[in-house]
């Protein structure tokens, strides 16, 4: 992976404050995580809780392999609310889109739930998803990244 | 020949031969029995009487948008700009949700007769048998995404609550969030779908399901759901119209979008939590796999539910909110 956009995602997850980026493309896939420093509020509320760590190297971000990556413009979506992020229209249903699912514009991502409201979030560009940065059932929080679009 | 129209003229209950129905509709007999079957199919009981003809086992009052229209008030009329009625769709939100978007300021509203999809939350399906109850969408653009435009769920509930009040239905509560309740039963559902673009517009679709007067039929299949539910009705002393119901939800909901639109939640706050079911009461939340108990304490600004576990506030924005039932023998 080309060492501009793991510095880009290293960016990303800085403006974001989430704690943890996990993008997949093709056969390789990178991990980037920190953790709160001291002072940090971690809000108490009861929607933060990322899902565990699974078993990759943290800090600060580390890559498989290299591969002849451009500097092409990714895209990311941001969820528009806070709440929960459903990948289907519901359980059992097929997702919306896969990693490397080609997409249009206007072409329906995900679900975000909050207080029963649907927010059906669609993608403004259209491309390649190469990275899905949220599990089915996570909450989410206002402007956290979702979708790498390429 | 259209089943809704024959479905017109049994409406009023009474017997209708054959022959005349065939006659008034300008079709064959065996076109009349067709149809007949085809209203049998979708649950409405209609029944033979040998050498008399047919009856609906019971009056039915159907949709009708002249007498829907004499329940919204002339002011907010102006800002419905379509009401359309179906005999039968697969979910009224979902005709709405992939049609046109009315410009902002203004609504789209439809209802039917018959859905054969519909739905609640989560692909949960929304069990409505024909004739005993409400089936409502109303779609709404706004020019730019209110920034708690999630509570507009709360507010919607507080709109359908006083249609209900209009026609003395007493004991109305709101389950957090937008459950319309009757002493604990669930009479109505809101599910609200919506596309919206962060710091941009936002299209909004509204579906109301009402239980007017169930069956004890239809409520034995919404109970084996694991819904305790009840029908308007029970709420209330005079059996409210089919069409007034839809007439004062449209109004109210028309109310309730626009004053959103302006000021967002803070208008309805208060009144929410006059009619909260749940609160001071013991309450689970099922948030994924996670389960809380705690009792509820209201809700927040933004119409988030708290509830206190053990002394300390927890705000739920997304989860399932359920009464913990005391074991009770």
């Amino acid at each position: 992976m080309d060492i501009r956009k793991v510095k880009k995602l290293i960016e990303l997850l800085e403006e974001s404050g989430i704690a943890e980026l996990e993008i997949s493309e093709g056969e390789e896939s990178v991990r980037i995580s920190r953790y709160p420093r001291g002072g940090t509020t971690v809000q108490a509320a009861p929607m933060m809780q990322m899902s565990a760590p699974a078993a990759a190297p943290a800090l600060p971000a580390t890559s498989t392999s290299s591969a002849p990556l451009s500097a092409k413009h990714d895209h990311t979506v941001a969820s528009p609310m806070v709440g929960t992020y459903y990948s289907a229209a519901s359980p059992g249903a097929k997702a919306f889109v896969e990693l490397g699912t080609e997409i249009k514009v206007g072409q329906v991502l995900c679900i975000i739930e909050a207080m029963k409201m649907m927010n059906q979030i669609e993608s403004e560009k259209s491309g390649r998803v190469t990275a899905i940065l949220a599990k089915n059932g996570d909450p989410v929080e206002f402007g956290q990244p979702l979708f790498i679009i390429e | 020949m259209s089943a809704p129209e024959l479905l017109r003229l049994l409406a009023d209950g009474g017997v209708h031969s054959g022959e005349r129905l065939a006659e008034h509709l300008q079709v064959s007999r065996t076109a009349v029995w067709k149809s007949i079957e085809r209203l049998r199919s979708h649950g409405i009981g209609v029944q033979a009487q040998a050498r008399a003809g047919y009856r609906l086992a019971a009056p039915v009052e159907l949709l009708d948008a002249a007498r829907i229209g004499r329940d919204i008030s002339a002011g907010r009329k102006a800002a419905l700009a379509q009401l359309q009625l179906h005999f039968e769709v697969e979910s009224t939100n979902t005709l709405l949700l992939e049609g046109e978007h009315p410009p902002p300021g203004s609504a789209f509203a439809c209802a039917a007769e018959l859905q054969t999809q519909g739905r609640g939350r989560r692909g949960r399906p929304w069990i409505n048998a024909f004739g005993e109850g409400l089936a409502l969408s109303m779609s709404w653009s706004f020019a730019e995404t209110p920034k708690d435009l999630s509570a507009l769920s709360l507010a919607v509930g507080v709109g359908v609550a006083r249609a209900a009040r209009r026609f003395g239905a007493q004991h109305v509560g709101l389950k957090w969030p937008n459950d319309i309740w009757f002493r604990d039963k669930k009479i109505g559902g809101i599910l609200i779908e919506m596309r919206s673009e962060a710091g941009g517009p936002a299209f909004v679709v509204i579906g109301v399901g009402m239980n007017l007067d169930p069956s004890p039929e239809a409520l034995r299949v919404i109970q084996s759901t694991g819904v305790s539910a009840a029908g308007l009705v029970q709420a209330c002393a005079v059996k409210p119209s089919r069409n007034a119901l839809a007439g004062a939800i449209i109004d109210e909901l028309l109310g309730v979008l626009r004053k959103f639109a302006a000021r967002g939640f803070a208008p309805f706050r208060d009144e929410w939590l006059g009619l909260d079911a749940l609160r001071h009461r013991p309450v689970n939340v099922l948030l994924g796999a996670e389960k809380l108990s705690g009792t509820a304490a209201g809700i927040d600004e933004d119409g988030g539910l708290l509830l206190d576990i053990g002394g300390t506030l927890r705000k739920f924005v997304s989860g399932e909110a359920s009464l913990r039932i005391q074991a009770d023998a």
